[in-house]
């Protein structure tokens, strides 16, 4: 693989996850935004599939596979039932409205790029200079966790937040071993979940999955 | 393995079995078979303290892997004489408690409670080095807040009473906390061998005594910091109330005479000049709340300010004696100190039982709706009447040879050449005698008021003696009363010993000979002669009298009238009413006087309400605006927990942007 494709497959990568949560936070349709996560997940698959033929490491790209099937296909299909079970729609009242939210976007990604600059001035290339979509796909998952108030909303900005710390770890490390990653995903896995099971139980209980209502359950 | 380690062993095993006996066993025999063990327990303790007090040796290591000196139970004399107190005080209460808990007070919770609060009470003296010291005091501090929390379910107030007392006790233990750390870094190490190496004139010395002195004088009850203690005590079951009154807060009393006497022996005169202003501080503030506290438990609390103050005072007395030079009047001084803690353990005991019987006979606390007592429950009635007789310092009970003890020292101590010595000493015999003299009206008080006269309300009129469990307990405790009164010899031996003062004289029928001020004491024979001087004029009076023609007098006290009604006689409340208008500006009672006049004319009054209410002038004016200040603070506080889980997850946010941001800059 020369080089200059490794780096032009690393952009679209990070061009594609960019992209795929500035649609994340743009979209207010619950159906859109898990099929954006899927391709998110695609997307980041590819990214670790790449670094791995780069370099040669067939483990890396044992992990792709993995980060393909896990949050490629298997997250947002249990993302895509338990909102076709719920019923849930759109994300009614976030707590900042699309254009307040796309411009906190643009923020966030200056901070990110101002942030990662140790890195880029540390090891100049293509992986570093990816770093930053990383971190904005960081801040990008808490910022949907702040202000969208929707249960299903929640575990979309949780799944973000956590693409985005797989991201940069692949970026910056040159990956994780397998045994560590396969936890994670695991970790991950749980999560999601569990938190499927709550917004079940959230909707049976209060007859929406506006986590607002939970506020009535503080002492 | 020597005998203490023996008993120290057998104490950790009975505190176990009690604990796994209060677990397991159906509610029917929980009582009987933990009470058991809780009481072997006591009496285990008592043996080991006898035997440390005698000059056994032996100790106890607890393996830990940390960087201190090894954690090490070995009591000394002194310890030993604590442990002896704490486990005879534990083991009638707890034999006491058998019959007398009921509902929550008997759950399982209660008496595992009870065995730990115990082993931790015979444990803290026993001791050899901070670290266990503290463990033992958290120990006891924890369990003794479980037993006192036993009945939040039905009362309000036992809440906020726990809730005060586990804020001071912890204050208490902060502060010891640190005055240890201090002195172990002056020291060089956390046993007590490597901390009395610090030189009693240093800064570190004294900043540490400081500290330790605030944080026992906390658990003591002193004022200024004796807030928990009316409360407390009341609101515990009466069996609690008696081992938190009898031997927990003696505790405090323990660490000031282990900081002042053993760890940092010659302090500077002013030591010794600060705990006796606390003390006799204390010692008036809490007999005059006593004096007008209608609540029978609430005034016991106050009447234990009162006594842990007199301690203070004689420890204090003792120190300040010893800096100027005055070594004779110092030791007896000291002396008083532990003969007071003894005695005040013996008669608090028997109050705290007696006013257990009390409360479960009627139902009743309040001293303005009791009465009538003596006839209804004899036993308890005299046992408590002995134990009264021994908090107002009478003679032939133990609170009378300890008093005498302090002023003997007082007294004679005033002869010193220094000025200082010379002002204070006759201001703090001053001090003595008005507590003195306050305490018997504050006893004869509660004793006249809830056992004599008639009953004031349907309980008290119902009232039955209670069960024969209790008043053997009641029986033996007001007997430790008399006896401790009339032989006070090995008692003073005992404690000489404890204190490392130069050999008493046995003198008497044992009797007391304080040989350096020049006084003695000996009880039996004093007694001996008043009771012949007294039978023979006895003996002519009634003679005398059978000549005259007997009249027959309903009501002697009726003074004519005959139309009594129980609500002519005299109450608490109207009994202190003369001293709550001397001390007006000491107490600031509140009063309430509602007359409702008849419909007909204005001159006629139909009905007089009176309400009084005493509160607590240090409590308020000293932790109301703090405790105010914190309220403000929780309520703004509160402002940032709303419940919302965005809110929490912005919180999160914001902390992530800033840390970004200042990484970014």
């Amino acid at each position: 693989m020369s080089t200059s494709w490794f780096d032009q497959a690393i952009g679209l990568a990070a061009g594609v996850l960019l992209l795929t949560s500035v649609l994340l936070v743009w979209k207010r349709s619950l159906a859109a935004a898990v099929r954006s996560l899927a391709v998110q997940g695609v997307a980041l698959a590819a990214l670790v599939a790449v670094i791995g033929i780069y370099e040669g490491d067939p483990q890396l790209v044992a992990i792709a596979l993995l980060v393909l099937a896990l949050k490629g296909f298997l997250l947002p299909w249990v993302l895509d039932r338990s909102r076709v079970r719920i019923a849930a729609v759109r994300e009614e009242t976030p707590l900042l409205n699309t254009t307040a939210s796309l411009l906190a976007l643009s923020l966030l990604t200056m901070l990110a790029y101002l942030v990662s600059r140790p890195f880029l001035t540390l090891a100049p290339g293509p992986t570093s200079a990816a770093v930053p979509v990383g971190i904005s796909l960081v801040l990008y998952g808490f910022l949907i966790l702040t202000t969208r108030r929707h249960a299903i909303s929640q575990l979309v900005g949780f799944l973000v937040l956590d693409n985005g710390i797989a991201t940069v770890a692949f970026l910056t490390s040159g990956g994780v071993p397998l045994v560590v990653e396969l936890g994670a995903s695991l970790d991950v896995l749980l999560v999601v979940l569990i938190l499927r099971v709550l917004t079940s139980r959230i909707t049976a209980e209060f007859g929406a999955a506006d986590l607002d209502d939970l506020m009535e359950l503080r002492d | 393995m020597t005998p203490i380690q023996a008993g120290l062993l057998t104490q950790l095993a009975l505190a176990a079995l009690a604990v796994v006996a209060a677990v397991l066993t159906p509610p029917r025999l929980r009582a009987r078979v933990a009470g058991a063990a809780v009481v072997g327990l006591g009496v285990a303790g008592a043996v080991t303290g006898a035997w440390a007090l005698g000059g056994g040796q032996g100790a106890l290591r607890i393996p830990v892997s940390l960087p201190f000196d090894p954690v090490v139970l070995s009591p000394d004399r002194l310890g030993g004489l604590f442990m002896l107190v704490a486990g005879l005080v534990g083991a009638v209460s707890a034999s006491y408690g058998i019959s007398y808990v009921r509902g929550p007070a008997a759950s399982r919770t209660s008496w595992s409670a009870m065995a730990v609060f115990l082993l931790a009470l015979q444990l803290v003296p026993a001791a050899a080095d901070a670290v266990s010291f503290l463990l033992c005091w958290e120990l006891m501090a924890v369990s003794s807040t479980v037993l006192l929390l036993a009945e939040h379910a039905h009362r309000a107030a036992v809440r906020s009473a726990a809730l005060w007392y586990a804020v001071m006790t912890h204050l208490s233990f902060v502060l010891l906390l640190v005055g240890f750390a201090v002195l172990a870094d002056a020291g060089g190490g956390t046993g007590f061998a490597a901390l009395s190496t610090v030189p009693a004139g240093s800064a570190a010395a004294s900043l540490a005594f400081a500290l330790l002195v605030l944080g026992f004088a906390s658990k003591a009850g002193i004022v200024p910091l004796h807030v928990w203690l009316p409360r407390a005590h009341p609101e515990a079951p009466s069996h609690v109330s008696a081992v938190m009154s009898a031997a927990m807060v003696k505790m405090g009393v323990y660490g000031a005479v282990l900081v002042t006497i053993r760890l940092l022996p010659g302090g500077p005169a002013w030591w010794g000049l600060l705990l006796l202003a606390f003390g006799a501080v204390s010692a008036v503030y809490g007999i005059l709340q006593a004096s007008v506290a209608t609540d029978l438990k609430r005034m016991l609390a106050y009447s234990t300010s009162e006594n842990v103050g007199l301690m203070f005072l004689a420890l204090g007395t003792g120190l300040l004696l010893r800096a100027q030079g005055s070594a004779g009047p110092a030791d007896a001084a000291i002396a008083a100190c532990l003969l007071l803690v003894v005695s005040h353990a013996a008669f608090k005991t028997t109050l705290f039982l007696g006013a257990g019987s009390v409360l479960h006979a009627t139902g009743e606390r309040d001293l303005d709706r009791l009465g009538g007592l003596g006839a209804r429950m004899p036993t308890t009635s005299v046992a408590f009447g002995i134990g009264a007789l021994g908090a107002a310092a009478l003679p032939v009970t133990s609170g009378f040879v300890a008093e005498w003890a302090l002023l003997q020292s007082l007294i004679h101590g005033a002869n010193a050449q220094d000025r200082l010595v010379a002002v204070v000493m006759p201001v703090s015999v001053a001090v003595v005698a008005l507590t003195a003299g306050l305490a018997l009206l504050a006893f004869v008080k509660a004793y006249g008021i809830a056992f004599l006269a008639r009953p004031r309300s349907e309980g008290a009129a119902a009232a039955h003696e209670s069960a024969p469990g209790m008043r053997v307990a009641l029986v033996l405790a007001a007997a430790s009363v008399v006896v401790l009164g009339l032989a006070p010899g090995p008692t003073y031996t005992a404690v000489a010993a404890a204190a490392g003062l130069p050999g008493p004289q046995p003198v008497g029928w044992w009797g007391i000979d304080l040989s350096a001020v020049g006084a003695l004491l000996d009880p039996v024979a004093l007694t001996v002669l008043a009771v012949l001087l007294v039978v023979p004029v006895l003996v002519v009076s009634v003679r005398l009298a059978r000549r005259q023609p007997r009249r027959e007098v309903d009501l002697p006290w009726g003074c004519g009238g005959v139309r009594l009604s129980p609500r002519m006689q005299y109450t608490a409340t109207s009994y202190a009413e003369p001293l709550a208008r001397v001390f007006d500006d000491a107490l600031r009672p509140e009063r309430d006087v509602l007359v409702t006049h008849s419909a007909e004319s204005r001159y006629l009054v139909e009905r007089v309400q009176f309400q009084q209410h005493v509160g607590d002038i240090v409590e308020e004016t000293a932790y109301r605006p703090g405790i105010r200040f914190v309220d403000r603070l929780g309520l703004l506080a509160r402002r940032l927990q709303n419940g919302s889980i965005h809110r929490y997850l912005g919180y999160s946010f914001v902390a992530l942007l800033a840390v970004l941001v200042v990484v970014s800059l």
